[in-house]
């Protein structure tokens, strides 16, 4: 019974989740020790940041812990001292007031995925940025819609109306999603922007990654969003998603990493945004939605020696563990410019 | 939540007249100090509340409460839709609740045969032991999807004359499922409650009712539910306490939209989901201060209530005549 066996996994990744950010609240305000490093934030990171744990406590000594409070969180618990890194989907420049003692440092290179549920439709439709953004100003209900049925030309779409899903919290995923929307869409740009969250046009909300897969889920004719690696998880329906060369990309490691060719090199503030590349044979097969996600750490630290043992791990051999989880290993330019970055913390 | 006069009970005088003994001392001193703590707590939330909401207040003053919108982009927040949402999922949760539990409070303690007595009001009391997060999961894989199906299309071609049955929602998230979520979980508080009023009703009334010929209805119209319908209505109010104040399992499945749908079936939001889902990662300091100021907004609403339900329970004691 595959439905069941999903509806089981659904439920097992959101009881995780539920219990995660139950302990992430207790935990913030923990002690610290010497020789333990607390970080907080991004949701989207915190897989790859969890297979860390265990080789950096055999390999550097250094017991770590994370909680994945989501990207605002980490921006101001960092911003307020209270753990030793920070975690954030999006550039420290997009909070205010934001840390500006902090050093950013790009650490972990993915996308987000579209997701849908059409019953009766195969995997991987075609979708493009300037459709996907009317579909989320509620301006396309229908998935038969004109628009729709020209980009998967050969499939027979039905007339079932299309649910537009969202995360309802704020999230480092919400602003890599806007941002894109943004780039594709003039009228998304002015009528709502691109924030880790939004005042948006249409559709419901879910809470977390989880709540926004368990309703794309049970509700067909849906389309919603996540990071690549839990749309994995979850086992739902992703779309190819066209990118300016016009070609429909799929998100996966080769794809993100075609588009991390755009820009190896952050700006002075750390930030490096890859998204929507142009139209360009170097970029055929970049998948537009894809992201760098940071870590940010004050620059002057109680534990900095610690520290930069752990982000140059991080961003050097950590990055082996990333392919299993949908993580593109960092570009070496961007390695370089990061153990920069990781020297300026004292 | 009735508070009975006490002051002319004679263990209630202040130790003068009387032997003091060191353990009526600590008692005393120690059940002061419980009190005390409790209202310096509140007074403590109070303040840091306001302080919190500071910002935003001094941004849009009292305008924010009615305001619709919260656009962090655009960093323009109000209250409105929240309070709309919350008034809403609170008065129909309390509007299923209240006659389900009062009903199974009477059965529990007058129609029930003994044996299921137990067992029942057992399971009744596990509903209210469930963790929200739990409910809330459920609300979004199991409920949401029946009540899309199936309640929501019955309700909308029977009732749909009335604009509160509007179309019915695709996703199953929304504010019907919100009150049915919320029904769920002041059902246990509101009966249990109810429950031990019923049992509290003397043995000698309902046989001297049933004595003179009534049915058990009539003994349960007239005898019962006039003896308690003072604690049952404040039974009612915390209930209410608790639906106000729930966030997580309605953030789970009210579909977070930010604006005023009189169709129940749309999605919605209310002041304490809001609050628990954009608290962790407001992207800016106004937005942080006008959730504290949802908060604010929670808290007196919440007073207000409380107060009520203390005048409403002081009436109806007044009327049985049982207040002193």
């Amino acid at each position: 019974m595959p439905r069941n066996g999903k509806l089981v996994r659904i439920i097992l990744v959101l009881g995780a989740v539920a219990v995660a950010a139950s302990f992430a609240v207790t935990a913030a305000s923990a002690k610290r020790s010497a020789g333990s490093l607390k970080g907080a934030g991004s949701s989207f990171v915190a897989p790859l940041v969890n297979a860390w744990i265990a080789p950096v406590n055999s390999n550097l000594g250094i017991s770590m812990s994370y909680n994945a409070v989501g990207s605002g969180g980490g921006v101001s618990a960092i911003t307020n001292k209270e753990v030793d890194f920070g975690a954030s989907d999006a550039p420290l420049s997009v909070f205010s007031p934001t840390c500006t003692t902090c050093v950013q440092i790009p650490w972990a290179l993915s996308g987000t995925a579209v997701l849908y549920n059409l019953p009766g439709a195969k995997n991987l439709l075609k979708i493009s940025g300037a459709v996907l953004a009317k579909i989320y100003l509620g301006q396309i209900k229908k998935w038969n819609d004109p628009a729709l049925q020209k980009l998967n030309k050969g499939v027979n779409l039905p007339s079932t109306a299309i649910t537009v899903v969202h995360r309802s919290d704020s999230s480092g995923t919400t602003f890599n999603f806007t941002d894109f929307l943004s780039r594709v869409s003039p009228a998304w740009k002015s009528k709502v922007g691109t924030n880790t969250s939004v005042a948006w046009p249409a559709g419901v909300g879910g809470n977390k990654s989880a709540g926004v897969a368990g309703i794309v889920h049970q509700t067909p004719g849906a389309i919603g969003y996540a990071d690549v690696a839990y749309s994995t998880i979850a086992h739902l329906n992703v779309f190819k998603v066209q990118n300016r060369a016009g070609n429909y990309i799929i998100p996966r490691l080769k794809n993100i990493k075609a588009a991390s060719a755009l820009d190896t090199h952050p700006a002075k503030d750390g930030s490096l945004s890859i998204v929507n590349p142009p139209k360009n044979a170097k970029y055929a097969n970049a998948y537009p939605i894809s992201t760098y996600t940071y870590v940010d750490v004050q620059k002057s630290s109680a534990n900095a020696a610690n520290l930069k043992k752990l982000i140059n791990w991080a961003v050097t051999k950590g990055q082996a563990f990333g392919p299993k989880l949908i993580f593109q290993p960092l570009p070496a330019a961007v390695v370089a410019f990061d153990k920069k970055q990781i020297a300026k913390v004292k | 939540m009735s508070t009975l006069d006490t002051t002319t009970d004679v263990a209630r005088r202040p130790l003068s007249g009387r032997r003091a003994h060191l353990g009526d001392l600590l008692l005393q001193g120690a059940a002061g100090l419980a009190a005390l703590g409790a209202v310096v707590l509140v007074g403590l939330i109070a303040y840091k509340i306001v302080q919190g909401a500071k910002l935003s207040l001094s941004t849009f003053g009292l305008g924010f409460i009615t305001h619709v919108g919260w656009d962090p982009v655009h960093l323009s927040f109000g209250a409105g839709s929240f309070l709309f949402g919350t008034a809403i999922t609170s008065i129909g949760a309390l509007i299923l609740a209240t006659p389900l539990s009062i009903g199974i409070a009477l059965f529990l303690t007058e129609l029930a045969p003994g044996g299921i007595r137990g067992p029942v009001t057992a399971l009744v009391e596990t509903l209210a032991a469930i963790p929200s997060v739990v409910i809330g999961l459920w609300g979004i894989l199991v409920l949401g999807p029946v009540l899309r199906d199936h309640v929501e299309p019955f309700l909308h071609s029977a009732l749909g004359f009335i604009p509160l049955f509007g179309p019915p929602n695709s996703a199953g998230t929304g504010i019907f499922t919100a009150i049915v979520i919320l029904t769920i979980m002041i059902l246990p508080i509101i009966s249990s409650i109810s429950r031990e009023l019923f049992l509290s009703v003397p043995g000698e009334l309902k046989e001297g009712a049933l004595g003179l010929g009534t049915t058990r209805w009539e003994m349960v119209r007239g005898v019962v539910i006039p003896y308690t319908r003072g604690g049952v209505a404040a039974a009612v109010i915390l209930g209410l306490g608790r639906a106000l104040g729930e966030a997580i399992a309605v953030a789970q499945v009210i579909g977070a939209f930010t604006g005023i749908s009189w169709n129940l079936f749309n999605p919605g939001n209310t002041l304490a989901s809001m609050i628990a889902l954009n608290y962790q990662g407001a992207s800016s300091g106004l937005e942080l201060s006008s959730l504290i100021y949802l908060a604010l907004i929670l808290l007196v609403f919440s007073i207000i209530v409380n107060i009520v339900a203390q005048l409403i329970v002081r009436r109806v004691a007044k009327r049985q005549g049982l207040a002193q």
